[in-house]
């Protein structure tokens, strides 16, 4: 019998023209909350899918109480007393607590009394106060969640995988998760935590692993290390630096947005509320924020994608609010959508079809009203040279292509035509490290040829590195700026949440 | 080479693998395969059969291509038969009453047909755009409305003309009606030009034109075209109104070249087959042809079968499981290649293998 | 199509306890003179033409044949074999061939069409009977007019026939049916029968032929009890089919009649009047019977008891005489003995007695059978 509860050796996963993990090996002792960080991309969640039975490792082993398993599917995982806790639950909303845990695990002591007291008992452990008879649907976040640690507890699990479980938390049940999970590993469970949050981390782990572009960067002792080391670990400090140095930010005014408001669909807090702003040529304009803060929308309802209630959008000084997105792409903006899958791609369609989408309308590429093909290929060799575009021709599917190369594929397109904008969402985002530097490089180019560039990233060294301003925005609206050549991923950080308004 | 074996291995297959399950279906019944196989060849050859078969096949290449321009787009226009049914019967009406120059009376009767299916397949096209109504819902509705209005209009006290126990509409003058080729062997209608014209729009259409692209991002992925520029209401309804107005010839070549009037024994279903034949042949124009003929080929022997006493039914399970096979068969060769073409392009790539690593500019 | 409206409703029920006893006395022969002038539902002494002199004997139209040497192909309807309905009554006319003519079994062939399938296929289907020398061949049903007009040209020297059509070619013999003349029997043996003075009709699709139904059965009713109201809905519009074979729908069609006060209900609507004869029965009770009036063929032996029960009398076309003679005829080598419209007068219509729904009314039926026989009643083919 060993210490470790699991122990992942060598674990390589590959998916074409990625390396999702590369070499992992994790060793978790029993009865510890073991963390994981890593940045989104980094292979984090590949690897709790392997271990949750999800995927299955191209190469390498998973030893469970020392015995070597091999997970085909998520049924092997629980036998082997591993579950795991989704960052989106699985829970039917309109069936009971005791239905909800009970579902698919019927076999195990039935439906009635014996099952009835076992819940009990392990909504005790877990502190769920809501009674197994209620409906899951008048639950709130919280007690959803621990309706699914009780879940996987109903089904044995000695080990559970918490992925991301605080990002749908508010501070003060954050607190009640953690004090539960002290609780619970003092019972002897293991957990296997999931966060970039680096305080967080920081407050309830035994140990800390970082994981950086699918590989193992290291562990840390959560005593002895500081939210920038950890940082630093989970973004490479050895990293070229994104930073911009001389100015060439210009008194004209390219992208003006004022008193921009949007409504929720249906009802509730707005999305957006009083947003100006203003980027000009030669600058980069960073957004900083939590995720899910607005800077979604604010970019979509600047594209066109979403109407704005109230405000006016010009661009180099004519009114835009109303006109379409392909207006807008005409006038002179390009646009690097966050998820490149699903915004900026059509996965099947060769790498020229890709390079007409936003141009259609558009020379080279099209000519009143009509596709000029040969154009489009020729102009998509032209980005392929030009942006380093890793592919073995423009007639393969954009599917074929790695994250990395997709996405410089996408920056290639939105820079052609002359744009005078460019919003530039998580532009790194999921890409490995060579095209990282390549796309600051791009942008750092285009800047100082004069474009003006919006930057959302959830990347704050990016984010410092490359902006001339930065704005904070929170709950939809900018609360804060902050000068990039003097402020700190920390201060940044505490300004994101609201604790510290003192940014700028 | 391997894109065109790629693109004829899959309905090779599902044809073989529905010949055999129809086979053994033949044989279950206590028939014999091959001389229900003899008989469906030997047919072609008889009376007016082959060209009975092209003249079917065009109409159901041009409902094939009316489904197509929605399935482009993921829009299932079912209404397709309610379509092209009214607008026969309005167009038949139309042509009865008027008497124009020939070539000028055949135009307007086209017009008429097209327009009255693109303004039925718009009531759809609206309520999805506008309204989020399903079109799959819409359309099904519109069918049986289409149906009681057929039935009113063609009443002896609207426009209908009692002919014994048929009602029919005034018959269409020979102005009106399009001139076919005459075989010796059955006469060929002229809509059968119509119907490859059409199909060579509709390729130049999609591969050639700006909205042809719309239509095929805004399929592919609703969220890139959207991001790309493209109005998605603004497709859903030229998409549903151009499918529609291709719908409204689907009736046409039989009004025009044979019936001259819409009656009430004029057929039904071919909505239905337009769907199923546009499935079989990828939404691609040369596809669906091949798609289009086959299905009259099958639906032609159905006739030679019955009359040696093989249930037609066999038909229809040949039919039904084409349709199944070639869409599994692409699906899989689909996936089978996406992933090859993703192993090769990283092997392609991991031939250089420092350059990932590599810094640009 | 209804043509009462729910306001007559209320007068109906208001008014049942009047009316049942009225009709209560017209059980029997019916009162001379339409005495009950105060009634509700007056009824008309029937013709007094009476007595038999008039009835017509179920002779044959010709002495038999022998058809051994004869090919028969029967190119049916939509449905085909199996439909309950004429494309049985056509093939039970092929069976009684072979019976007694002397027809050889194998030397029949028999092909069905499909639903809403195009003119070619018609064509094709007769061309192929043709062509291997089947002679006669007979084409059942009115969709095959065109196609057929097309095929004879194409082979004169072959016999064919066409039911419920007329085409004017020498080689083709069209059978047709005065089903107004049945129809109106039938409805004349509702409108004794009612007690609520209300009876229904059920037409499959509403198409001439199903009108000329409609038609008879309506002007029967009057003919017997000029108040008498007539409820009338079709299953499907002209042009959609389905109405013929869709006994869900004629469940619902029927029950709405029987709610709404009708006791006696008449189909001519196919395969769907299974659905209206399980509405009957279901609706019937020992102190309120409701009665059901089939189609075609005597439903009374073709639908399964005990929801046979419900079927009063059927209104008889006779396919199966009329393919019976042709053939006959052909054996003979004369087509011209054949009627030109298989009526009363030559037992091509009529009604069934099987199971005695209608027993009581035999003799008041037969007056009105003899008086459209000898012109003293026409029956209109049109409502």
């Amino acid at each position: 019998m060993t210490d470790y509860a699991v122990e992942l050796t060598g674990i390589t996963k590959r998916f074409p023209g990625v390396v999702a993990n590369s070499d992992i090996h994790l060793a978790v002792r029993r009865g510890e909350v073991h963390a994981l960080c890593g940045e989104n991309g980094a292979g984090k969640s590949t690897l709790m899918k392997i271990l949750y039975g999800i995927q299955q490792p191209d190469e390498g082993t998973i030893a469970v109480d020392g015995a070597q398993v091999r997970f085909r599917s998520p049924a092997d995982a629980i036998r082997a007393g591993i579950g795991m806790v989704h960052q989106h639950f699985m829970l039917a909303d309109n069936l009971t607590v005791a239905e909800n845990i009970l579902l698919g695990a019927e076999a195990q002591l039935g439906i009635g009394a014996k099952a009835k007291a076992r819940i009990t008992e392990l909504a005790r452990t877990v502190g769920l106060n809501a009674r197994p008879d209620m409906l899951v649907e008048r639950l709130g976040v919280a007690d959803r969640q621990r309706v699914e640690i009780v879940k996987v507890l109903y089904r044995g699990a000695r080990t559970i995988i918490l992925d991301e479980p605080t990002a749908v938390l508010v501070p003060q049940e954050v607190d009640d998760l953690f004090a539960t999970l002290r609780g619970m590993r003092a019972e002897g469970f293991t957990f296997l935590f999931i966060s970039h949050k680096l305080d967080e981390v920081r407050a309830i782990a035994d140990t800390i692993t970082v994981i950086r572009r699918g590989a193992c960067v290291g562990s840390a002792d959560p005593g002895a290390v500081t939210s920038r080391q950890l940082a630093e670990m989970m973004v490479g400090s050895e990293l070229p630096s994104p930073e911009t140095r001389d100015s060439t930010v210009t008194d004209r005014e390219v992208l003006r947005v004022t008193g921009l408001q949007l409504a929720a669909d249906e009802g509730g807090r707005s999305l957006l509320a009083d947003v100006d702003l203003v980027v000009h040529a030669g600058e980069v304009l960073g957004i900083a924020g939590v995720e899910g803060n607005g800077q979604t929308e604010l970019v979509e309802t600047i594209m066109g994608m979403r109407r704005a209630t109230d405000g006016t959008i010009t661009l180099s000084g004519t009114d835009i609010t109303r006109a379409g997105t392909l207006a807008r792409r005409e006038a002179g903006i390009g646009y690097v959508p966050e998820d490149r899958t699903r915004y900026g791609l059509l996965a099947t369609q060769p790498l020229w079809a890709n390079r007409i989408l936003g141009h259609q309308s558009r020379p080279p590429v099209a000519r009143g009203g009509l596709i000029d093909r040969e154009a489009a290929r020729r102009d998509t060799r032209r980005i392929v040279e030009e942006f380093d575009v890793r592919t073995p021709g423009v007639d393969v599917a954009a599917a074929a292509l790695s994250g990395g190369n997709q996405q410089k594929l996408i920056v290639g397109r939105e820079l052609s035509g002359d744009p005078v904008l460019l919003i530039a969402s998580h532009p790194t985002r999921g890409v490995d490290v060579g095209a990282q530097a390549g796309i600051w490089e791009v942008l750092r180019r285009a800047r100082a040829d004069g474009l003006a560039v919006l930057l959302i990233s959830a990347d704050l060294d990016e984010l410092i590195g490359l902006s001339d301003t930065i704005k904070v925005m929170l709950r939809g609206r900018l609360v804060a700026a902050a000068d990039p050549a003097t402020v700190t991923p920390e201060e940044l950080g505490a300004a994101m949440t609201g604790a510290d308004g003192a940014a700028a | 080479m391997s894109r065109i074996r790629s693109a004829l291995l899959p309905p090779a297959l599902a044809i073989l693998f529905a010949a055999a399950l129809c086979a053994v279906a033949l044989v279950i019944s206590g028939a014999s395969p091959l001389t229900a196989l003899g008989v469906m060849i030997g047919q072609v050859g008889q009376g007016t059969t082959a060209v009975d078969i092209v003249n079917s096949a065009a109409i159901y290449y041009i409902v094939a291509l009316a489904a197509a321009i929605g399935f482009q787009m993921k829009l299932f226009n079912i209404g397709i038969e309610g379509q092209y049914r009214l607008a026969a019967c309005v167009a038949a009406i139309v042509g009865g009453l008027i008497v124009l120059p020939p070539v000028l009376h055949t135009l307007v009767i086209i017009v008429v047909a097209v327009l009255v299916g693109a303004v039925w397949a718009g009531i759809p096209a609206l309520l999805k755009a506008y309204r989020g109504v399903s079109e799959v819902i819409s359309t099904i509705m519109l069918n049986a409305v289409s149906l009681g209005a057929i039935a009113f209009l063609i009443r002896p006290d609207s426009f209908g003309v009692l002919q014994g126990n048929n009602i029919s509409t005034k018959p269409i003058e020979p102005s009106g009606q399009f001139p076919g080729l005459d075989t010796g062997a059955g006469t060929i209608f002229g809509m059968v030009v119509v119907a490859v014209l059409l199909g060579v729009g509709y390729w130049f259409l999609l591969n050639r034109t700006r909205f042809g692209f719309e239509l095929r991002a805004s399929g592919e992925s609703a969220t890139a075209a959207t991001a790309g520029g493209v109005n998605a209401k603004r497709m859903v309804i030229i998409a549903l109104v151009l499918s529609g107005a291709v719908a409204g010839l689907a009736g046409l070549p039989e009004v025009l070249g044979r019936d001259f009037a819409y009656t009430l024994t004029s057929p039904q279903g071919y909505g239905f087959t337009g769907l199923a034949v546009a499935l079989l042949g990828r939404n691609h124009p040369a596809g669906i042809a091949f798609g289009a003929l086959l299905w009259a080929f099958l639906d032609k022997s159905a006739i030679a079968l019955d009359n040696i006493g093989v249930p037609r039914d066999i038909v229809l399970i040949m039919q039904g499981s084409v349709v199944l096979s070639v869409v599994v068969a692409y699906e899989v060769v689909r996936r089978y290649e996406l992933a090859a073409e993703q192993r090769r392009v990283a092997a392609q790539l991991r031939g250089a293998p420092a350059a990932d690593k590599e810094v640009v500019g | 199509m209804r043509h009462r409206r729910g306001m007559a409703f209320a007068a109906a029920v208001l008014s049942s306890a009047l009316v049942l006893a009225g009709c209560a006395r017209d059980t029997g022969t019916p009162a001379a003179g339409g005495d009950a002038a105060g009634t509700e539902c007056a009824r008309n002494a029937a013709p007094a033409a009476a007595g038999g002199a008039a009835a017509p004997s179920a002779a044959p139209i010709a002495p038999n044949a022998d058809a051994s040497a004869l090919r028969v192909g029967l190119a049916f309807d939509v449905g085909g074999r199996g439909d309950q309905s004429f494309n049985d009554s056509a093939y039970a006319g092929l069976e009684r061939a072979v019976a007694e003519l002397g027809l050889v079994q194998d030397n029949t062939r028999e092909v069905a069409a499909a639903t809403g399938e195009s003119e070619d296929a018609r064509v094709s289907r007769l061309r192929q009977l043709a062509t291997e020398g089947f002679s006669p061949v007979v084409a059942v049903g009115f969709a095959y007019s065109e196609s057929l007009t097309t095929v004879a040209a194409e082979f004169p020297d072959t016999q064919f026939a066409i039911v419920d059509s007329v085409v004017d070619l020498p080689n083709v013999t069209s059978l047709t049916f005065a089903a107004e003349q049945g129809s109106f029997l039938v409805g004349a043996a509702a409108a004794m029968r009612t007690t609520s003075c209300q009876i229904g009709f059920v037409g499959g699709v509403e198409v001439p032929l199903i009108q000329a139904f409609e038609a008879g059965f309506v002007q029967g009713a009057k003919a017997v009890a000029p108040d008498v109201e007539v409820d009338v809905d079709y299953i499907s519009p002209a042009g959609d089919f389905s109405g013929f074979n869709d006994p869900a729908r004629g469940t619902e069609v029927a029950r709405g009649q029987l709610d709404s006060g009708a006791d006696v209900v008449y189909h001519a609507a196919g395969g769907s009047g299974q659905g209206v004869f399980e509405a009957v029965a279901a609706a019937t009770t020992a102190e309120a019977p409701k009665y059901a009036i089939g189609v075609d063929s005597d439903q009374f032996n073709t639908v399964a008891a005990p929801t046979n029960e419900v079927i009063m009398t059927s209104m008889l076309k006779r396919v199966d005489v009329a393919v019976f003679n042709f053939i006959n005829a052909v054996a003979a080598g004369d087509t011209s003995v054949l009627p030109q419209t298989f009526d009363l007068s030559v037992d091509g219509v009529g009604y069934s007695t099987t199971g005695g729904g209608v027993d009581d009314l035999v003799a008041d039926l037969d007056a009105y059978k003899a008086a459209i026989i000898n012109g003293d009643i026409t029956v209109s083919s049109t409502p």
